[in-house]
């Protein structure tokens, strides 16, 4: 056996090994300092980046209102059925937590008796891409499923129910064109915030949805919610609140906007009626029409085919994207060029029925002439071959200018994402596009209103008002501002040439073409149009009316065309007279006249 | 008999086993802590697995600590050590795999007593007067300490391989045996060490060609993982989602702590599973630690350490024979070395080697391991400052 020494260790070699350990574990305190102390708010910093995940949550979206406080576009709850996916979350690859969701989904829809509105596809993407977020298995359901839903809760613990808002349209497809509609989309992306998740924001899509868009929408607030490791939901705590967006409020009147659609109902065509005082857009339409309220909560691809195939475009502003030729209703503007240009008041023209420039023949609508004609008569009686004679006689120029400075041939600026133009065409225009020099023919034929001349709508409403005002174009407006009307121009008409051209159109009215827009108790000024069409080899007419009243002081202007009418005076005359009648109210018949007044005064031509 | 025994643990070092108990019951609260989140309902009641494991490691702590260490260690350190040689061959035949690891045999871990039994079979054999300490009973430590090292590198579990090297050095520099060759074998060492890390740092540093560099890896003669995790430690940015992924982890849980800790069942790092649940109750049981009770905690771990570890040693100078005396350092320098490189992985400034925080991190066959250890230092404390009676 081996014997055991007794001690041949040193204790200092001991001693150096407690030094060491010592050192080393001062070592660890220092390095520990350093990473807990030093680098806390840098490393408590990247804990807070890895597991907290931003959500932007949009701020209710602001309402819409006529000028009386009439509301059109507001927001209401709708109740959708959601899954909290951490609640099935299972373990391995993530196909079996979307099989579970999915197999989950089955059965609540089995359970409630409605159809699967969720692909699996759907789930498995929401699984994948936005993990702690509820995902929307219904939207928008009804009552009656909800009361179900809240009765079979229980063997259910992932679903719950899920509040959002949506918009609604209380007058339903009332001035569906200049409110719009909207879509969902991802919100505008907040400056310097990381944002991982969203709920989808309403963004307008058309009218007054879009063009106010940023007004409308609220200001975004942050949702934060902890994730763990594997991206499920852990905890949700709110960041900074969101903001509603502000309230819009129109010059639109729905008393006036109802009466303009009553009367286009089942007509193509548009209608504008202006405050001529300072450019207010009262009602403004487009025949036919859609209800916006199909747009919401999602636009299906049945009502979308629906709307962009029907051949009637129910979608198309006709009112600011229509373009038209304004027919006898551009006569005025004729009217008022020449007097500035020098032509005397007192200009007579013998009408026989037909104005003829070397080949061209154009013809009056009374095919046995006027006989001589002055021009607040042929205002009144609308006769082509006075206007040609005095387009003639001016030349282009000056009626150029004029329209131009009224409006025309450019987008007015109205508060619409989209306006047209029309047309007001010029000499180089021609050459350039049509390979044609400009023809006396074609002064012709814009100085009354045909040709290569094209107007919307609005155009020809605002060019009213402004006939109605004295002369001053206001730039036509559909959101209420402070401070004074924004002038586009003013035009140099003397008082003699606006009273001429004004008493013209007043005795349309009373005597000429458009007397069916006669409304009892008020004094009204019109003037009609028929503007034949070539649309694909079918001759077509469109026909107008512009009018303004009440013709001392006028307060509304108004412009109808209808594609396809009979004439001005038969077709959109009555019309004007009924939206008229709405805004000005008619006295009852007075007993003498009832006789004359039962049958409506006969109307011929344009 | 009831006196001399109550004499006895008169004797048994109070601040020694103070450390200990202190080591335990942390232990036993954060495991608690760590496995509190688990969804498994026998993987959250690990914190009473290592109750347990406390519990009879502590009347093992107290048989080894009222035998003499001399009987212990010169009589069956050689059986112990056979016995566990045997264990650990049985390893790669009959034991049982665990994430790409054969560890196991039969729930336990052989390759933790087989620690034990290198450190006594050292002592054993360097405080024998018969043997000469020179260059034959070098060659002998190697044979002894490499059969086994070269059975747990097999498992593989470098960090148990790895961490005898300091123990036998510490031993054999105490001993005084070979000085010469043991600091030669220092230097190799530290120039191997450094050479390593240095054709990694160049490999991945310079803008070589891909084969040029896949040679200098090749170079090093490590597996994958293993390069894989000196990269990360060398570059702690390069691969946040895969191999860096828990140094990261482990590191913001550490920081996040700040000085008083986020509180008790509080931390966030493994209640959201970021640090990961595989190795939040063992290998990184520091970092709930550190997370939840701040650097306050984590210096009160420190100094419950030093407490150990220094009173280990006072134990070792007051003994008077060597078989004691070397077991001590022996004992105290595989607990530091596990301590060391556990916590300095934890906060990233080591490489990550799955190396347990003694005491604290679950793990049985450890847990009992260092309590027998540390039975048999008291039991040195106890009979070692009486000299020898029997020449």
């Amino acid at each position: 056996m081996g014997s055991y020494g007794q001690k041949l260790t040193d204790s200092w070699r001991i001693a150096l090994f407690a030094l060491l350990f010592t050192a080393g574990i001062v070592f660890l305190a220092v390095s520990l300092h350093r990473v807990q102390v030093e680098r806390f708010s840098v490393l408590a910093l990247d804990q807070l980046r890895q597991s907290v995940r931003r959500v932007q949550v949009p701020g209710p979206r602001g309402r819409i209102f006529d000028r009386n406080g009439v509301c059109l576009a507001d927001n209401r709850a709708s109740y959708c059925i959601a899954y909290y996916v951490e609640e099935l979350r299972k373990r391995g690859p993530w196909i079996n937590t979307i099989r579970a969701v999915d197999a989950d989904v089955d059965r609540l829809a089995a359970e409630l008796g409605i159809p699967r509105q969720i692909s699996f596809a759907a789930i498995s993407n929401h699984v994948l891409q936005s993990l702690p977020m509820p995902l929307l298995a219904w939207r928008d359901v009804d009552q009656e499923t909800l009361a179900r839903w809240a009765e079979t809760v229980e063997p259910f613990p992932a679903v719950d129910v899920f509040v959002q808002p949506e918009r609604i349209y209380p007058q339903g497809a009332l001035a569906a064109h200049v409110l719009g509609y909207v879509g969902r989309d991802r919100p505008l992306p907040l400056p310097g915030q990381k944002i991982h998740f969203y709920l989808p924001e309403m963004i307008g899509k058309q009218g007054i949805e879009q063009q106010y868009n940023s007004t409308l929408t609220g200001t975004s607030g942050g949702r934060l919610i902890r994730v763990d490791a594997r991206g499920y939901k852990h905890a949700v705590w709110e960041g900074e609140p969101s903001v509603a967006g502000a309230d819009v409020h129109l010059t639109l009147d729905v008393e006036v906007q109802r009466a303009l659609e009553k009367v286009l109902r089942g007509w193509r065509g548009a209608g504008v009626v202006i405050d001529p005082r300072n450019g207010e857009v009262l009602a403004l339409t487009s025949s036919p029409t859609f209800n916006p309220n199909d747009f919401v909560p999602i636009l299906t691809p049945g009502v979308w085919k629906r709307l962009n195939d029907d051949p009637a475009l129910p979608l198309f502003n006709r009112a600011v994207l229509g373009r038209y030729a304004p027919g006898s209703t551009f006569k005025p503007v004729t009217a008022i060029a020449a007097l500035r240009h020098g032509i005397s008041p007192d200009l007579t023209y013998v009408c026989g029925g037909v104005f003829e420039l070397g080949t061209m023949r154009l013809r009056c609508w009374n095919t046995y002439g006027h006989g001589e004609i002055a021009m607040r008569k042929a205002i009144e009686q609308s006769c082509n071959a006075f206007f040609c004679h005095l387009g003639h006689t001016i030349g282009f120029g000056p009626v150029y200018e004029e329209a131009r400075r009224l409006g025309l041939g450019a987008p007015t600026g109205i508060d619409l994402p989209s306006e047209a133009g029309g047309l007001l065409p010029t000499g180089a225009w021609k050459e350039k596009k049509m390979r044609d020099a400009w023809r006396p023919g074609d002064t012709c034929q814009i100085a009354i209103g045909q040709g290569l001349l094209l107007t919307t709508p609005l155009q020809m409403a605002l060019l009213t008002a402004t006939f109605a005002n004295g002369g001053t174009v206001y730039r036509p407006h559909l959101v209420r501002r402070a401070g004074l009307p924004e002038k586009l121009n003013t035009m140099a008409w003397s008082p003699e040439a606006l009273a001429l051209v004004r008493g013209g159109m007043h005795d349309v009215a009373e005597l000429g073409t458009g007397r069916r827009v006669r409304v009892r108790g008020t004094s009204v000024a019109a003037k009609t149009g028929t503007a034949e069409v070539d649309v694909g080899g079918v001759r077509r007419k469109n026909t107008w009316v512009t009018a303004f009243a009440p013709f001392e002081q006028p307060t509304v202007a108004i412009a109808i065309v209808v594609e396809s009418g009979e004439s001005g005076g038969l077709t959109v005359a009555p019309m004007v007279h009924d939206v008229l009648a709405a805004i000005f109210g008619e006295a009852p018949p007075e007993e003498r006249n009832g006789t004359t007044d039962t049958t409506a005064p006969e109307v011929r031509g344009d | 008999m009831l006196k001399s025994l109550l004499e006895r643990f008169q004797r048994l070092n109070p601040l020694l086993f103070a450390c200990m108990a202190g080591l335990i019951v942390i232990g036993v609260a954060f495991v608690y802590s760590a496995c509190s989140v688990r969804e498994d309902p026998e993987l959250r009641m690990l914190y009473m697995r290592h109750a347990e494991m406390g519990v009879a490691g502590f009347v093992v702590y107290l048989l080894l600590a009222w035998a003499n260490y001399r009987t212990v260690i010169r009589r069956w350190g050689w059986l112990v050590y056979l016995v566990g040689l045997v264990l650990l061959a049985l390893v790669p035949l009959i034991g049982e795999a665990h994430m790409g690891a054969r560890r196991w045999l039969f729930g336990i871990q052989p390759s933790e007593p087989a620690k034990l039994a290198v450190v006594m079979l050292l002592a054993w054999l360097y405080s024998r007067r018969d043997v000469k300490r020179g260059a034959v009973m070098f060659l002998l430590t190697v044979i002894a300490v490499g059969v086994p090292a070269v059975l747990i590198l097999m498992q593989p579990d470098l960090g148990t391989a790895m961490v005898l090297v300091p123990t036998v050095f510490a031993m054999l520099f105490t001993a005084r045996v070979a000085p010469r060759i043991v600091w030669s074998c220092v230097l190799v060492g530290v120039s191997a060490a450094t050479l390593i890390l240095g054709l990694i740092y160049t490999a991945e540093k310079s803008d070589l060609p891909r084969e040029r560099r896949e040679q200098l890896i090749a170079m090093t003669h490590l597996k994958p993982h293993q390069v894989r995790r000196l990269q990360v430690f060398l570059f702690p940015d390069k691969d946040l989602h895969g191999s860096g992924y828990n140094r990261r982890q482990s590191e913001i849980a550490v920081g996040s702590g700040g000085v008083w800790g986020k509180g008790y069942l509080k931390g966030e790092q493994y209640m959201l599973g970021y640090l990961p649940p595989s190795v939040s109750s063992n290998d990184f049981i520091f970092a709930v630690l550190a997370e939840e009770a701040g650097f306050a905690g984590s210096l009160t771990v420190l100094l419950l350490f030093l407490g150990l570890l220094v009173s280990g040693l006072w134990v070792a100078i007051r003994c008077q024979d060597d078989t004691g005396r070397l077991f001590c350092v022996g004992i105290i320098t595989l607990t530091f070395s596990h301590m060391f490189i556990n916590i300095a992985m934890t906060i990233g400034i080591m490489p990550i080697t799955g190396l347990p925080l003694p005491f604290i991190s679950y793990g049985r066959t450890f847990m009992l391991t260092m309590m027998a250890a540390f039975g048999i230092v008291q039991s040195v404390s106890i009979y070692g400052r009486e000299s020898e009676t029997r020449f």
